[in-house]
């Protein structure tokens, strides 16, 4: 319930490459074969810890479909991190990973962490894109690298805490500016943003595994 | 007379030092923190922005300059040190302003002379306690031992630069800098003069290799009946001659530069406790020091054709007195701006300041009285040319003129001092009339476009969350049942988050409406805009509320459903409903005798928060699909959707009262029905606030329908 860091993720890429799948593996850790089509975006929210601080993350799942692209990138602003998913099986969704690139880019703050994922990794048989070319692609763009499977959930739960912790080495840095906002960074209530050096609440229950409802 | 010129300009250099040193010092006694002399950066500059001022005493100045003139014995040298003045008046303020940051190099390229010596020497008494500044000394002694020019291109230089981009963070830094920026002032007053600087070696002042030890010995003598002197001179400037007397010293040992430094040091610490009285300093520094040239053994050792060069004093004294008025004057426009800093603050009382000075003036003015009527009889006495006279004479002469200094000096900061009074005081009467029935100015505010119309509703309520979350922490601490609140549920329903959402869409729209109207080429097309997106809001308009008749489940479920079917879109209130049936089933069943108020209130508070959330992210969801939505018909979907927003505020009702009624009847017969009457109040008052959410959240969807309309 009480956390350090609030930090806002947006999920985007191509229409059923598993974007709420992969929210919902993260979030209830379950997987629904049949999902219904994504309106504009969705939420989903998770306490994880990093170096000892509960850290919320709140997830903006986003509409793929080409219709909602207008309405969803109104909602990149303030995204502290971004899940670029791609379905290996399908090489056409690999392919537009440079439109949602540039579309996140120009729509969020620069320092904005990426992690390009290539979903459906449990799916062998049928890839079209070799993991060589996802690492090509992010080693190219700046982005970290990670193949997943919602189904299995292999690596889900890492992209995810991954991102965190790339985001958290940045605040530590000093890169993130955590008192503004559109850095799609809060800090919790209990946090003094005057010493954000501070560990989070102490003794703080952290019973809360997850947020989502 | 070229002796006698470089000499001259070494004591104006004394003086000038001499009395810089003083306005160090008054800053020092303003506390010696790095607060003021950032302050005092900024202040001088502001000093500048205010031409008035400045340009009253300047010319307060010129007529004493020109007073002077009169009185002065070599009317050529006096006119040449007129120009001087003019020319570095202006020069010292442009350059107490700017701060040399590459001055070590400028040092290195510049001959600084034997004055430079004194110069550093006298400005590091003052910070003695700086060990850099004392390695700075070191270096710039080196430098100058090398150098014979000065390069009149470097100096000019130095002006382009400014100080404001090195911006020092360190204290010690910070008077390096000073002291680098006086030596520039000093470098350029030599060259702009074009008065040859000549090594002493020059002088005839040279010395025996042999006289060297005896120097030494001198110097320190210096010191010591430097002590005595000061009591011969109680009105006059003692501390000035206390620091003309290491100046002296070292004009000996530049001569001989490979002396030790340490000797000088010596000195300079021997002095050191001798500098308490500051206000002292500036009054007659002239007059000391030309008893204390008379005085000094150094001076006494000269040859005959040293003088000569007395007859020059009028000049320097002149060039030194003007210096001196400048730099006082720039120290005092600063200190008069640090004293409102500092008034703000609630440290020294203005009106304390005042009588200071008013005390200061009178002092002055009798002196002055004293002295005028001496200098008119020195005038007549200089004109006699008599050598011997002329000295003692001219000496009476610039205490006289640096006496009137003084005077304008305290009458500039007088007249500074009294003139940001007056600022204040309209500025304060300003803000009296603005927020005359306007508090906070926030009328004045809006009109002007400074802040948003009204606050983010989600971050306010993020805001109430996380307020109440950290109230819930003590209340655990205390082992005091745990409650969630309104917000927090609220937010764990994902209300706050499709607030969030819902509100950067009707930004995103508002935005694009905008850049709609600003590219209306001709007034008819921004007309019809204006007027439909008028048009609009006008259909969004809410009814007043109707009689609150107990709609039933049913009602509720209709006219969500005929509300949808206009609207067009796929949105479906489903799982408010089935919230709604559970909590109904609850309310069926629960067994009054075993639930607890504060259960039931619970209870209540959930149910409100996720009918609430619920509510809002239909909203967002409606908003968003009208956004890609192909064909519209704005009336019907604002219709549809205000009919939307009075049936989920009078489902709040319901809720409300259902739950209102359950606690009625636990808080009769029983003791504590004002604690239960406390927990009804509170429902209501969270159904409020969740029929207010909603409606905001209606709001909201108005600049996405007329996106839509237009």
């Amino acid at each position: 319930m009480s956390y350090a860091y609030l930090f806002k993720y947006i999920i985007i890429g191509d229409t059923g490459v598993g974007k709420s799948c992969l929210l919902l593996q993260f979030t209830d850790k379950r997987f629904q074969p049949v999902h219904d089509l994504t309106i504009g975006v969705e939420f989903g929210a998770r306490m994880i810890t990093i170096d000892s601080k509960q850290i919320k993350l709140q997830i903006w799942d986003t509409a793929g479909q080409e219709a909602f692209r207008s309405i969803t990138r109104s909602y990149y602003r303030g995204a502290a991190g971004a899940l670029l998913v791609y379905d290996i099986t399908r090489r056409e969704t690999f392919n537009h990973l440079t439109t949602w690139l540039d579309d996140a880019r120009q729509h969020s703050n620069s320092n904005m962490v990426i992690m390009l994922i290539g979903n459906k990794s449990d799916l062998e048989s049928r890839r079209e894109v070799k993991k060589e070319e996802g690492e090509a692609f992010a080693r190219e763009h700046g982005l970290v690298f990670m193949e997943t499977s919602a189904k299995t959930a292999a690596n889900v739960e890492e992209a995810f805490i991954n991102t965190a912790k790339e985001i958290y080495e940045k605040i530590q840095e000093g890169v993130f500016d955590i008192n503004n906002e559109a850095n799609g960074i809060k800090i919790g209530p209990q946090h003094s943003p005057t010493n954000p050096s501070l560990p989070g609440a102490g003794g703080s229950s952290g019973s809360q595994g997850s947020g989502c409802c | 007379m070229e002796t006698s010129d470089s000499e001259c300009f070494e004591s104006a250099d004394e003086d000038f030092f001499s009395d810089n040193e003083a306005d160090r010092k008054e800053e020092k006694s303003c506390e010696n923190i790095p607060q003021i002399e950032k302050l005092q950066n900024l202040n001088i500059n502001e000093g500048q922005g205010k031409p008035n001022v400045i340009k009253e005493s300047i010319d307060d100045r010129q007529a004493r300059k020109e007073f002077v003139g009169d009185v002065t014995i070599c009317s050529e040298e006096v006119n040449e040190a007129k120009e001087v003045t003019k020319n570095k008046q202006v020069k010292n303020l442009d350059l107490k302003s700017k701060l040399d940051t590459e001055n070590k190099n400028i040092l290195e390229d510049n001959t600084v002379c034997n004055s430079n010596d004194n110069k550093s020497t006298s400005i590091h008494n003052s910070n003695s306690n700086v060990i850099t500044q004392k390695h700075e000394q070191k270096h710039m002694l080196d430098c100058d031992k090398n150098k014979n020019k000065v390069e009149h291109e470097d100096i000019k230089s130095i002006h382009t630069i400014n100080v404001e981009e090195s911006s020092p963070k360190d204290h010690s830094v910070k008077q390096l800098h000073q002291i680098k920026e006086e030596i520039t002032c000093k470098e350029t007053k030599i060259t702009d003069t074009k008065v040859d600087t000549l090594m002493w070696e020059n002088d005839g002042w040279d010395f025996d290799d042999n006289d060297i030890k005896d120097d030494k010995c001198e110097t320190t003598d210096c010191s010591t009946s430097n002590t005595d002197s000061t009591n011969t001179f109680e009105t006059e400037g003692i501390d000035t001659q206390n620091l003309n007397q290491p100046l002296v010293s070292q004009q000996v040992k530049s001569d001989n530069q490979k002396q030790t430094i340490d000797v000088e040091e010596e000195n300079m610490w021997d002095n050191d406790d001798d500098w308490e009285p500051i206000e002292e300093t500036n009054k007659q520094p002239e007059s000391s020091k030309t008893e204390n040239q008379s005085k000094s053994p150094t001076e006494s050792k000269s040859t005959s054709d040293s003088w000569s060069s007395w007859g020059n004093w009028g000049v320097s004294s002149i060039l030194t007195s003007a210096t001196q008025g400048v730099s006082t004057l720039t120290s005092h426009v600063s200190q008069g701006l640090n004293t409102i800093v500092d008034t703000s603050l609630g440290i020294p009382d203005p009106q304390e300041l005042a009588r200071l000075h008013k005390r200061e003036k009178e002092e002055l003015e009798a002196k002055i009285r004293e002295n005028s009527t001496e200098l008119q009889h020195e005038v007549e006495n200089s004109n006699t040319g008599t050598l011997g006279f002329g000295l003692g004479n001219l000496g009476n002469l610039v205490s006289g003129v640096s006496n009137l200094t003084k005077l304008v000096e305290t009458t500039g900061s007088k007249v500074i001092s009294g003139g940001l009074d007056t600022l204040e005081t309209i500025g304060k009467k300003t803000m009296e009339v603005l927020q005359e029935g306007d508090p906070g100015l926030k009328k004045k505010r809006q009109f002007l476009k400074l802040e948003q119309e009204k606050p983010i509703l989600s971050q306010v309520l993020r805001e109430a969350k996380e307020k109440a979350e950290q109230e819930n922490r003590s209340l655990q601490q205390k082992h005091i049942v745990k409650k969630k609140n309104y917000e927090t549920l609220f937010d764990d329903h994902h209300g706050l988050v499709h607030l969030e959402a819902l509100e950067m869409l009707s930004r995103q729209c508002d935005f694009k409406l905008k850049t709609l109207m600003e590219n209306c080429d001709d007034d008819k097309s921004l007309m019809d805009l204006q007027e439909t997106m008028d048009q609009v809001k006008e259909l969004c308009e809410l009814p007043d509320e109707d009689d609150e008749e107990q709609a039933t489940m049913e009602d509720i479920k209709e006219k969500l459903q005929s509300a949808i079917k206009e609207l067009n879109i796929k949105i479906s209130y489903d799982k408010l409903l089935l919230t709604w049936e559970e909590t109904e089933t609850w309310l069926n069943t629960v067994n009054l005798k075993i639930c607890d108020e504060n259960e039931l209130h619970q209870q209540a508070i959930e149910t409100l928060a996720q009918l609430t959330a619920i509510a809002v992210e239909q909203f967002h969801k409606a908003g968003e699909l009208l956004l890609i939505k192909e064909h519209h018909s704005t009336a019907d979907e604002a219709d549809s959707l205000v009919q939307l927003t009075t049936t989920l505020t009078s489902l709040i009702g319901i809720v409300a009262g259902k739950f209102s009624d359950k606690l009625n009847v636990k808080a009769s017969g029983k003791s504590n029905g004002e604690d239960i009457n406390g927990l009804i109040t509170n429902v209501f008052f969270e159904a409020a606030n969740s029929s207010s959410y909603i409606q905001d959240a209606f709001q909201l969807l108005i600049p996405v329908l007329q996106v839509g309309a237009v």
